[in-house]
């Protein structure tokens, strides 16, 4: 149950609700020494890069001191640490409690679902795991498998899809041991994290697509609709645990698009209404369906987050009036014409205020202003002079009750001078590009025209009436259309060192967004007996929308430096890794960097590749056929729809404002193993099994048409020779020998100093090495333990 | 000879279908049977230009806009001071070498926008008839260009009126900006291309030989002004790499032929704007021996290489009591110092990126500030004492600081402070693995293990081994880490607020090894040290290595300009014009760039009908539709998709940027834009008789001039009246103030029926300020250099929210607005019909 102050501290949006966790976690921390420096590390990377700061607030509110002491004792169970922050989301979808995540929820259900089936009903509060987390630690485990599960299903569908792409079986072997011996990949999918989920889809989807390119000569054959469909899924399915997943919507759509192309070409001799079949097939297997699955995820993620939780403050008034104890409804006061407001600015948190100083007629910097009075921004919450009344406008001004809206056009009086708000073309004391405010007498016809202001809400609160606490809103000028900004900046002396407030001639900009804090006189409740029902209803798609681009837009401004964050570039070989976890009792450490073998190997064959295809293109110019033509195809086809899919798997980061790190690197890394094996076969295995899939054709389409060409068939087999046998061992030895040498760093077990030096190439930043902090650890008493 | 004789004879010479170079020399040739010679046209277009171009150019008699920046960069030039921009130099010497010709001084500043120009004697218009005659030459270079990819010289005239009577082009080429040189070099580069491309040339010619040296040259003065001519490399380049497919599929040239056609183009397409590049940055150099305010961009072996910033060589050994100064390595933060101020309760944080909140700091302890600073002060002065609870002390004798012991490090000028950290955090950075670090001491207290440092060599220079084992001034680089907290003392570009004078934050940095916790010793001292001591002083960089590295911040600052400013626009709003930027206003007079609606308008609409009709012919092609558009098609295709190519590189990358962007940003593309605009033109009147294409030409040309003159007086700035500007305004957001003019109706209704009111009409000193001198109150405002946006009109911003539709569609209708709008509706359908003739 969450306690009146707590109601109270989050409904006033994220950033007051900051100053009691600010003390409470500094309390805690105190009491635990400080010593867990790194979990708190830990903890501060998974939540910059799985959440957004805000909800991180929310959620340590709730963090007692028990909880961590907890946490000390999760430091020492090897692995434990995510669990605390997964056990989070875990907690608020079985307490049905709304939380904000960038991700799209489909893993999280995926965990949930596995931690429902083994008994959490409900009645264990993952949350405040606090004494009872060692009697329940089994479930961790087992939660812990589940991603571990799908990192190893995997390795199978890597081999399947080589198989399935045609190539010889030493190839599908060799890709699958490389594949399978990666210490990034293997480390990330032993820790309850989204990406073997992601890398487990975006494989189904390859494997898929390779199955329906295989049916392509059965057209609308039942195995051509069922791998089709399963293409459209598992895509969906890939985005639905992360937006990543959008790589691989694009890799099949410019895939289909070619496929489509093809079909088109006058020679195929195909009718344009059976291109068009194939069109609609296409859009609806790959459109139409993976649309619905993707927001089938949402529906769920909706239909069980009813009740107000830590993420209300991320969306609109309207959406969190949806939700069942949602404090918004509670304390929210509706607001009607010449009602007594205090109006807070939403990020500063100071309220907006007049007084009788006037400005100097003479700023230090020459200019000049108004001399009228002050109108600036207040950091003190009971100053009297934060009072304003709402005043109407225009001819039907009536002595009723009458509710103000958005589009209304209104005036501001203040209280204690009984003098009207107003803007006018006067340069602001601070920011000459913007507008002084000040305040007119009433009654003075001359200024009427600058004493209007529109009040204009947030585009999902456009119906609903004025309220306090819940609604965000600007105030625009009428005659100047600028509209009220505060900043941080204090004025001088004269200005009594009140926040600076002015006309910002920029609409769209953060910090014109006001909210009404108090309503005087009046009390949350009030309007109780009006006949409106607590919980609001908002569609599915309106909330789904508004999620969607409040996602987008949040993962944007994750943007904060990090110590292990790293550019694109430095992730072709990997030169610094990321350090999970460490602890300086066992002396051993998780550090996720890749298989160096691997990696470097597969930099090769990127450059391999594009040097043989570009030196084919360039000779075939010159009329030399130098490859055999079913090499050549297998080369450019299968060997090209990796290279795509590598190729947008990765460049797509270079231009990511975000901060980014090492794992984002892993799905393009499971492809480049791939692409490994194609390049190894068109380097040590002669020849290639050719055509990979079966020619006949489904007797229909026979009827319906003859190709005005035969089609390019030319059979051919592969040949394994001694080379074949040596390459593949040689290269598969040494990245088993490599993931052995670095296992200590992988699995997190003991190490000796020397090991850890010996471990230290590239550069990688381990701990307990030389040239590394050595921390000084407090003595930790062993009941923590 | 009538157009369809011509091209019955053209059709009846061709042989090989496939040769369309044929069409191209018959069109290249026909010029010679028109009445002027290309030569006498372009001198006539250039004079029009000139009088176009550089009408009073002497107005306004006040800094506008960016002559901030390139008027005072100038000044620098003269002066010889160092000063950083992140645009290369090229264009900016040359506008110095011409102000320095006619005499300036280099001693008036170009602070403000509005600042006059006639009190100092700033020979402001030899400058400004610098930048704006390199504008007037585009006018015949982009006839000469049409002219040369074959099109006939109604097309060229075409695009030599588009780019003279351009608004935007007018109003931004006549000012003391690096758009003008800019474009010069871009159009002379396209020119000098065409000619290249001109297939009656023979490979190898002297002719060929020099329009391909002389697009090198183009190009690298491109990419010496302005970053932008990059787009311009990459244009060329394609075509470039395009031609050479070309080749190397005509089997008839031999591999040494083909390595000869590739050779001579790396050599002068690469090899000769890589050398201009460096070059400029050579004389810039040269040009900027002195110390000036562009220092603290640079690292702190390139600043001691100019006069008056010289390090003096210092002691190489570190000893015990050593006083040193400890400056950072990875940022150009400067020195670690402290001074006698104290960290701030209620200090401002930083939460969420853009919030900014005020939170009383719970951590601090109000203790003396550790800064990074990046002059050289006193207060940059430690000594290196020992550390540690163990310590034995011999004053008396030299003791090295050696790799890996524990130290203190007390501050000189406030000593007994010391450099101390401790479990709070910082001022600015919230993150908990960041330490606040302080000066904490007080007299007679010998301070505490939170002053312990140990001192951890990374890196030394490789010529002094000893460097590696213990402290050496400039030659060793090291960390020190906090003994009690584990973390290391680090800096990162991050300011303090203003109580802290705005220096670089210093905070102590737990886990992640990252190279801003890695500082040196940049002047040590000590009393035992006596005269023969080695000494030591930095590397002088060679040119090369300040050439890269002030690349390589241009670079990063260039990425940073992410600030917001009241006139940036985003790319997808340029090619149809929404907006402009206020450059200037005074006096009832006021600069707005706006480019010519109907050009922005009409190329747009050109490039993209190119695009769907080529789309549509591609997608018939596979289905095996034949559209017989045969050579002359062909023809179109290669002239036009050069073009649309040269507009789409100078486009699309700007939508990648998450930098600040400008109007004025668009300028070379539309360039390009325009010169697709003619091609098109010519294809669509290929049919027409000779009379009606004439007609055609000057209608279409009378229609542009006619436009031009309505934006006229935004563009020179001159005198306007109210009604003419309201009724110009055509789009919404164009927001150029027309209260600045006088003729204004008084009754000019606004959203409700009250009185209206007007700020200008109350008595001075209400409504009434300017920068330099207030009280006049015929000054109605001062314009400033980030914004001299300052009246507003009831139309302005309105649109802008994210529920803009919903206003619009419930806003009280505002009848005159309306009828404004109709009547310019009118105008505007008849110019688009006479676009698409």
């Amino acid at each position: 149950m969450m306690t009146d102050t707590a109601v109270r501290k989050r409904h006033t949006g994220p950033v007051q609700s900051k100053k009691p966790v600010a003390v409470k976690e500094e309390e805690d921390l105190k009491k635990v020494n400080a010593a867990n420096t790194s979990f708190r590390l830990l903890l501060e990377f998974e939540q910059t890069h799985l959440t957004v700061s805000p909800f991180r607030q929310a959620n340590t509110l709730r963090a007692s001191k028990e909880q961590t002491y907890a946490q000390l004792t999760v430091l020492f169970s090897v692995f434990r640490f995510d669990e605390v922050h997964f056990g989070k989301f875990l907690g608020h979808y079985l307490k049905r409690a709304y939380f904000f995540d960038v991700h799209p929820p489909l893993a999280k259900l995926t965990l949930t679902a596995a931690g429902k089936l083994i008994g959490y009903d409900g009645h264990f509060d993952f949350a405040s795991i606090g004494d009872n987390y060692i009697e329940n630690r089994v479930p961790h485990v087992f939660l812990r498998s589940v991603p571990a599960t799908f990192g190893a299903l995997c390795v199978p569908i890597v081999y399947l899809i080589m198989r399935d792409s045609g190539y010889n079986y030493l190839t599908c072997l060799f890709t699958t041991t490389m594949y399978l011996f990666d210490n990034a990949l293997v480390g990330q999918s032993r820790l309850i994290l989204l990406d073997s989920q992601l890398i487990f889809y975006m494989l189904c989807t390859i494997y898929s697509y390779v199955r329906f390119s295989k049916a392509r000569h059965q057209e609308f054959s039942a195995e051509w609709y069922t791998w089709l469909l399963a293409t459209g899924v598992s895509m969906a399915m890939t985005l639905s645990v992360k937006m990543v997943g959008l790589f691989i919507v694009a890799a099949v759509g410019l895939a289909t698009i070619s496929d489509l192309w093809n079909l088109m070409d006058v020679r195929r001799g195909l009718e344009l209404t059976h291109v068009a079949k194939h069109f609609y097939a296409r859009a609806v297997a790959l459109i139409v369906i993976p649309t619905f699955v993707y927001l089938f995820w949402f529906w769920i993620h909706f239909s069980i987050l009813d009740t107000s939780g830590p993420g209300d403050n991320f969306m609109s008034a309207a959406f969190q009036a949806t939700l069942k104890g949602n404090p918004l409804t509670e304390q929210a006061i509706k607001i009607y014409y010449n009602d007594s407001i205090t109006i807070q600015h939403r990020d500063t948190e100071n309220f907006l205020f007049s007084w009788d100083k006037t400005y100097p007629l003479r700023y230090d910097d020459g200019r000049i202003s108004s001399k009228g009075y002050q109108v600036s921004a207040n950091s003190d919450a009971n100053d009297e002079g934060n009072i304003w009344q709402v005043l109407q406008t225009g001819d039907e001004i009536t002595g009723q009750l009458t509710a103000v809206r958005h589009g209304d056009i209104i005036q501001l009086r203040h209280v204690k001078t009984d003098r009207l708000l107003m803007t006018h073309d006067v340069a602001s004391p601070l920011l000459p590009t913007n507008t002084e405010f000040t305040t007119a007498e009433e009654g003075d016809e001359e200024k009427y025209e600058d004493t209007l202001f529109e009040l204009r809400f947030d585009v999902l609160d456009l119906g609903r009436q004025w309220q306090s606490q819940m609604i965000h809103f600007q105030l625009i000028h009428v005659p100047t259309g600028v509209s009220m900004f505060s900043q941080t900046k204090k004025w001088p002396e004269w200005g009594g060192y009140k926040h600076d407030l002015n006309g910002n001639k920029k609409i769209i900009d953060r910090a014109n967004r006001w909210i009404v804090k108090d309503v005087i006189g009046r009390e949350p409740g009030e309007d109780k007996n009006e006949d409106e029902s607590k919980v609001d209803s908002m569609s599915f798609l309106q909330k789904f929308l508004e999620l969607q681009s409040k996602m987008l837009s949040e993962n944007n401004k994750l943007v904060a430096e990090h110590p292990y964050m790293s550019a694109p570039i430095s992730w072709l070989v990997p030169t610094k890794g990321i350090s999970y976890w460490h602890s300086p009792v066992s002396k051993s450490q998780i550090y996720l960097s890749g298989n160096v073998v691997g990696w470097v190997l597969g930099l090769a064959c990127i450059a391999i590749y594009c040097g043989i295809g570009l030196a084919d293109i360039v000779a075939q110019r010159r009329g030399f056929d130098l490859i055999d033509e079913p090499v050549r195809r297998r080369f450019q086809y299968s060997g090209g729809f990796l290279a795509l899919l590598y190729a947008l798997h990765y460049l797509p980061f270079y231009v990511m404002g975000r901060a980014l790190f090492l794992h984002h690197y892993l799905p393009a890394v499971t492809i480049l193993y791939m692409l490994m094996g194609a390049v190894f076969e068109f380097m040590f295995i002669d020849g290639t099994t050719s055509p990979a899939s079966s020619l006949v054709r489904n007797e229909s389409e026979m009827k319906n048409h003859k190709p005005k060409v035969a089609p390019h068939i030319t059979t051919m087999r592969s040949v394994l020779t001694k080379t074949s046998y040596i390459a593949a061992a040689v290269i598969v030895i040494a990245q088993i020998g490599f993931f052995i040498w670095m296992v200590p760093l992988t699995y997190g077990t003991s190490m000796s100093s020397e090991m850890v030096k010996l471990h230290q190439i590239f550069g990688w930043e381990l701990h307990f090495g030389k040239g590394t902090f050595l921390f000084k650890w407090p003595p930790l008493s062993h009941n923590t333990c | 000879m009538s157009e369809k004789q011509k091209e019955e004879s053209i059709k009846t010479k061709i042989t090989s279908a496939h040769d369309y170079r044929a069409y191209f020399r018959q069109a290249l040739d026909a010029s010679k049977r028109q009445p002027f010679t290309d030569f006498q046209i372009a001198t006539f277009v250039t004079v029009i230009a000139g009088i176009v171009r550089l009408y009073k150019i002497w107005e306004p008699t006040s800094v506008v806009f960016d002559e901030v920046h390139f008027g005072k960069f100038a000044g620098k030039y003269i002066n010889h001071t160092y000063f950083f921009d992140v645009h290369p130099p090229l264009a900016k010497m040359l506008i110095a070498g011409v102000g320095s010709v006619a005499g300036y001084d280099g001693l008036f500043d170009f602070n403000n926008i509005g600042d006059d120009y006639l009190a100092p004697a700033v020979p402001y218009v030899p400058m400004r008839l610098f930048c704006g005659i390199l504008g007037v030459f585009t006018i015949p270079m982009s006839y000469i260009t049409v002219k040369a990819s074959g099109h006939s010289t109604a097309a060229a005239l075409v695009a030599a009126s588009l780019v003279c009577f351009e608004n935007g082009f007018v109003a931004n080429n006549r000012l003391i900006l690096l758009d003008s040189p800019l474009l010069f070099f871009i159009s002379f580069t396209i020119m000098a291309w065409m000619k290249f491309s001109d297939p009656r040339l023979q490979p190898f010619s002297f002719q060929w030989k020099m329009w391909l040296f002389l697009t090198g040259i183009g190009l690298g003065c491109s990419i010496s002004s302005k970053w932008v001519g990059l787009f311009t490399v990459a244009t060329v380049g394609c075509s470039t790499i395009k031609g050479l497919w070309d080749i190397w599929g005509d089997l008839s040239v031999s591999p040494t032929g083909f390595g000869r056609h590739f050779i001579n183009r790396v050599l002068y397409l690469i090899i000769v704007p890589i050398l201009i590049y460096i070059f400029a940055f050579g004389v810039h150099f040269t040009a900027l021996p002195l110390s000036g305010d562009g220092d603290t961009h640079m690292s702190p072996a390139f600043q001691q290489t100019l006069k008056g910033n010289e390090a003096p060589a210092t002691r190489a050994d570190v000893a015990y009591n050593s006083v040193i100064s400890i400056r950072h390595l990875k940022t150009n933060g400067g020195y670690l110092h402290s001074h006698a101020s104290r960290y701030e309760t209620g200090s401002e944080r930083k939460l969420n990126g853009d919030v900014i909140v005020d939170v009383p700091l719970l951590t601090s302890r109000k203790e003396q500030q550790i800064t990074l600073y990046s002059f050289r002060d006193d207060n940059n002065l430690w000594k290196i004492l020992k550390g540690g609870e163990d310590r034995v002390e011999n004053p008396d004798e030299l003791e090295w600081v050696k790799n890996g012991d524990i130290v203190r490090l007390q501050h000189v000028s406030t000593s007994p402070i010391m450099l101390h950290s401790h479990d709070h955090r910082p001022p600015v950075t919230e993150e908990e693995y960041h330490n606040e670090v302080s000066g904490y001491g007080f007299k007679d207290y010998e301070g505490d293990a939170n002053d312990y440092w140990r001192v951890e060599i990374v890196d030394h220079s490789s010529s002094s081994p000893a460097a590696g084992e213990r402290l050496q001034a400039l030659r060793s680089t090291f960390r020190l880490i906090h003994i009690n907290e584990g973390c290391a003392l680090f800096s990162h570009s991050v300011k303090l607020p203003k109580w802290a004078f705005e220096q670089q934050e210093v905070t102590c940095i737990k886990g992640g090894t990252i190279p801003r916790t890695q500082w040196y010793i940049e002047q040590n001292d000590h009393p035992l040290l006596n005269e023969t001591a080695e000494m030591v002083s930095y590397e002088n960089p060679g040119f090369f290595k300040k050439f890269l590295e002030l690349n390589k911040v241009m670079w990063t600052s260039n990425a940073g300009l992410v600030d917001s400013h009241p006139y940036d626009s985003r790319p997808p709003s340029w090619p149809i014009l929404q907006r402009g930027i206020s450059m200037w206003s005074q006096n009832e007079k006021q600069i707005y760039l706006l480019g010519n609606p109907l050009i922005y308008w009409g190329s747009t609409w050109a490039i993209f009908s190119y695009l769907i009709v080529r789309g549509v012919l591609i997608l018939r092609q596979q289905r095996g539709y034949s559209d017989k558009i045969g050579i002359v098609g062909r023809y179109f295709q290669d002239s036009i998709g050069f073009y649309v190519a040269g507009w789409t590189f100078h486009f699309l990358p700007f939508l990648l940027m998450g930098r600040q962007l400008f109007l004025h940003h668009y300028m070379p593309a539309l360039y390009f834009g325009i010169l697709g605009f003619a091609a098109v033109f010519d294809l669509l009147t290929q049919k027409f008789r000779p009379t009606k294409k004439i007609l055609a030409t000057v209608a279409l040309i009378a229609l542009i001039v006619g436009v031009f003159v309505v934006y006229a007086p935004i563009t020179y700035g001159t005198t306007w009246t109210r009604d003419d500007c309201l009724r110009s305004k055509v789009m919404d957001k164009w927001d150029y103030s027309c209260d600045t003019y006088l003729d204004r109706n008084p009754l000019k209704s606004s959203v409700t029926e009250a009185p209206s009111f007007h700020p200008q009409e109350e008595s001075a000193p209400l409504g009434v300020i300017s920068a330099n001198d207030g009280e006049k109150p015929e000054t109605p405002m001062q314009p400033t250099p980030s914004a001299p946006m300052d009246e507003h009109s009831g139309e302005f911003g309105d649109e802008e929210d994210a529920d803009d539709e919903w206003y619009r569609l419930n806003r009280p209708a505002d009848p005159e607005e309306d009828e404004d709008e109709d009547d310019e509706d009118e105008e505007d359908d008849e110019e688009e019909e006479e676009g698409e003739e």
